[in-house]
């Protein structure tokens, strides 16, 4: 069952197949009533254990993973005390030192957006369905990844951690 | 012309009943993606049938799935579900390699 998560309407949900632009989210986020924003730029590097990447290509299951950076947006204004939440994932292939996921976080103190900030990127990358395959000279892998948890048959009410 | 008089009229007894088989949608991503030769397909199935026995028909097809199965999760109609969960005719279903985005 699918639960209903209020969006903010002040967030702003992406996922793109062209370069991401920082400063549009950015601006988008900022708010009169805010002092800070904790941003995190997540780019391709240039070697992936001892071996140099010649580039990278993500997929995802868009609605779902749509739904899930949704999710965190919806979480994060339930556990911090942020304004608003910009999060953007880039899908296709990516050149090395692209942006490759974009998240900035407003809030009228630092704390709670440093806080926000650390918990989107750490469970962008733990539940949401995207996979990266990593190219080198001499071939491809897709990269290790984490299995998201799964709800149990009947899910125990969700409590705020 | 009223409903009624529809019902059963082009009936064609030799089709299957539909309590006996559902169709269900089937996306396969990442690396299952290419051992299965295909991002999804449609596939009628046993109305009985839970996720693992669909998986287990894929694996059938395609042995090499086999080896993932103990790194794959599923989802059903865009959520994550347990293994051992029903199908209903026109879920959605998908078998999830780890993620890796970020």
């Amino acid at each position: 069952m699918k639960r209903f998560m209020a969006q903010h309407a002040a967030d702003l949900v992406q996922l793109v197949h062209e370069a991401i632009k920082p400063a549009a989210f950015v601006a988008h986020v900022r708010g009169s009533g805010d002092g800070a924003m904790v941003v995190f730029d997540g780019f391709v590097r240039d070697h992936s254990r001892n071996r140099q990447t010649l580039y990278l290509e993500y997929e995802a299951y868009e609605p779902m993973a749509l739904a899930k950076m949704h999710e965190i947006a919806a979480n994060i204004h339930e556990q911090f005390s942020v304004h608003a939440v910009a999060m953007v994932h880039r899908l296709g292939r990516l050149e090395i030192g692209e942006t490759s996921v974009f998240i900035a976080i407003s809030a009228p103190h630092r704390a709670a957006a440093f806080d926000a900030c650390r918990y989107a990127i750490d469970t962008l990358k733990r539940v949401v369905p995207i996979w990266k395959k990593e190219y080198f000279e001499d071939g491809s892998v897709w990269a290790d990844g984490e299995m998201p948890p799964v709800p149990s048959a009947t899910p125990a009410p969700e409590t705020a951690s | 012309m009223p409903l009624a008089a529809t019902i059963g009229a082009g009936y064609n007894p030799q089709m299957p009943s539909v309590s006996q088989t559902i169709r269900v949608r089937v996306l396969f991503f990442g690396r299952l993606k290419e051992i299965a030769g295909c991002a999804e397909e449609c596939l009628d199935f046993p109305a009985t049938a839970d996720i693992a026995s669909l998986f287990a028909q894929y694996v059938s097809r395609f042995p090499l799935l086999q080896q993932y199965r103990s790194s794959i999760v599923v989802s059903r109609n865009q959520e994550l579900v347990p293994w051992h969960s029903p199908l209903s005719s026109g879920d959605e279903v998908a078998f999830l390699p780890p993620v890796s985005g970020g």
